[in-house]
């Protein structure tokens, strides 16, 4: 087993929606794409943002073209017109998806 | 087999106009869509015709038609715009005079409206709309005196009929961003306003093209150092067939690039459940869509469908929120996070003294954690060459707001060694909230005019 950075698997995007902040994940191929739908839960997602998301996270799947969709409320201090962060539209969220480690088999990852 | 070329003109107020023009120039588009409204955008908007009854529209619109117009006019492209925002009307008048500014004669523009139920609101509560806020449930009574605007989000019906009534430019107020593309493709088309099928799968391609550069390499973020020209960014074309699918391109000879990850990233931007993407015309389906390489710089997109549209429509109301005060100084080394705490309990201290209240408020450490907050651990590095700190606090009045900067910039005297950058008075911003909506659609109709301009 070995110890990676989604970012090894997939580019992503992140943006708003009032208060809640969607990222996308696109993998950069089938055996990533089946890695990051395993291992990038829902749950899994929630708990790596802590406290930058107050509500819920929920996910949902582009299969043709390799990508999960995180929808993240609560997320951005009161939405893009209140909130009193720099990164008041979410547009570097994705990033910080980017950086979240998975364990994975030493294979999967050639 | 007959194609619609329309090219995404615009993604917001303050985007480049240049590329737009070179899209009219080169481009070879049938139809110019231009979407300059951002969910904030109609509060500002309002405000201004308030206080003017010749503005509150963007006045970015103006620049790009100075350049497009004459080519457009030309080429028998027709230009399809929202930047009416809150006045559409004095928008139309604006473009009239530019018409005749630039020589040109036998225009014809429509103005679209409908969106604009500030003054219904009142009316519509009495025939039992409740206005409820969708995320809170709370009633709109919360924040009535306080309302900016209220606009709803309107689809495509107001362009097919400006189109059909033989239209060189269409300006719109709160269309959604996709009524752009629909319009002009059921004016071509002759699709049946519930062919669910169609219009979802446009939809798709329209969202994949509405934000402009973001399309064609703009904020790629697989290889963002291996797009070329990113300064001459072209904006999307797309290349629709008469099922709705498209290829996606851009215009020749300009920066960027259009493959499949540049659409993919875009497709995931900004929506929510892909399944059930909600527009005014339609409920698009992109859960299928998929997508093709199919030449340089063209991208095939299929696998989009849609179901019935929503019958409520969203409103897009706004309020006076109260005010942001802010600050920021940097602390160098030695001991520079520790200083800065230092710093930062001294405007506290300041603060307090001087009364201050605020409902929230943020600190950030510029370069260290300000994108993303406590999930990055507090510096300790003691070698640390500097760091910026910025406080922002939401206030109920703007003399509040202004404390934050008053009470910091005695920083400068009576602080800790090795600080700089106090000295630059941010503007207190004022704020504005939505209050997100829904009205049943019976209660809207759009209206379409026609002005004749020279």
């Amino acid at each position: 087993m070995k110890t990676i950075r989604v970012a090894e698997l997939a580019h992503g995007r992140s943006g708003d929606k009032g208060d809640s902040c969607n990222v996308g994940l696109v993998a950069y191929d089938d055996p990533s794409y089946a890695i990051l739908r395993a291992e990038v839960t829902a749950e899994r997602v929630k708990e790596h943002f802590g406290e930058l998301v107050k509500g819920t996270v929920t996910r949902y799947e582009l299969p043709n073209i390799r990508a999960l969709n995180f929808v993240l409320t609560q997320a951005l201090d009161g939405g893009g017109t209140m909130s009193l962060r720099s990164d008041h539209l979410g547009k570097v969220m994705y990033a910080w998806l980017l950086r979240m480690e998975l364990t994975v088999a030493e294979r999967s990852a050639d | 087999m007959k194609t619609v070329r329309l090219g995404a003109g615009m993604a917001f107020w303050g985007d480049r106009v240049r590329p737009a023009i070179e899209m009219a120039e080169r481009g070879n588009i049938d139809y110019l869509c231009c979407d300059h409204l951002a969910e904030l955008t109609m509060s500002i908007l309002s405000k201004q015709m308030r206080k003017n009854p010749d503005r509150g529209y963007t006045p970015d619109v103006i620049d790009l038609l100075r350049g497009a117009l004459p080519i457009c006019l030309a080429n028998g492209t027709r230009i399809i715009t929202n930047a009416g925002g809150a006045n559409p009307r004095a928008c139309a008048r604006r473009v009239a005079e530019l018409a005749t500014e630039l020589g040109l004669t036998g225009l014809t523009i429509a103005v679209v409206t409908g969106d604009d139920i500030g003054q219904d609101i009142d009316g519509l509560m009495a025939q039992g709309v409740p206005f409820r806020n969708m995320d809170t449930g709370e009633p709109l009574a919360a924040v009535r005196d306080r309302l900016t605007h209220a606009c709803v989000y309107t689809g495509c019906e107001g362009i097919v009929e400006a189109l059909g009534r033989g239209a060189d430019v269409v300006i719109c107020g709160r269309v959604t961003d996709i009524a752009l593309y629909l319009g002009p493709l059921i004016h071509e088309f002759g699709w049946a306003p519930d062919d669910w099928q169609r219009l979802g799968m446009a939809t798709a391609v329209a969202h994949s093209i509405e934000c402009g550069g973001q399309a064609t390499g703009g904020l790629f973020s697989a290889g963002w150092a291996d797009v070329p020209g990113l300064e001459t960014l072209g904006y999307p074309i797309a290349e629709f067939a008469e099922d709705g699918t498209a290829v996606i391109t851009k215009t020749p000879g300009t920066g960027g690039r259009v493959d499949v990850r540049t659409v993919s990233e875009q497709l995931v931007y900004e929506i929510l459940d892909p399944g059930s993407y909600l527009t005014a015309d339609v409920t698009a389906d992109f859960s299928n869509v998929a997508l093709e390489q199919v030449g340089p710089d063209r991208v095939r997109i299929t696998g989009a469908t849609g179901r019935p549209r929503p019958e409520t429509l969203k409103v897009n109301m706004g309020y006076q929120a109260g005010f942001i005060g802010e600050t920021q100084f940097t602390y160098t080394w030695p001991d520079a996070y520790a200083k800065a705490q230092r710093g930062l309990s001294f405007l506290r201290t300041r603060l307090a003294a001087a009364g201050f209240r605020a409902e929230a408020e943020l600190v950030e450490y510029l370069g260290w954690n300000s994108m993303w907050q406590s999930r990055m651990p507090e510096p300790t590095d003691p070698e640390l060459p500097e760091i910026v700190v910025r406080y922002a606090a939401r206030c109920a009045t703007a003399a509040e707001a202004r404390k934050v900067f008053t009470e910091c910039v005695p920083l400068y005297n009576n602080g800790p060694a090795g600080v700089a950058g106090v000295g630059t008075r941010p503007p207190v911003k004022e704020l504005f909230a939505l209050w997100p909506c829904l009205v049943p659609r019976d209660y809207i109709k759009q209206s379409t005019d026609i002005l004749e301009a020279s």
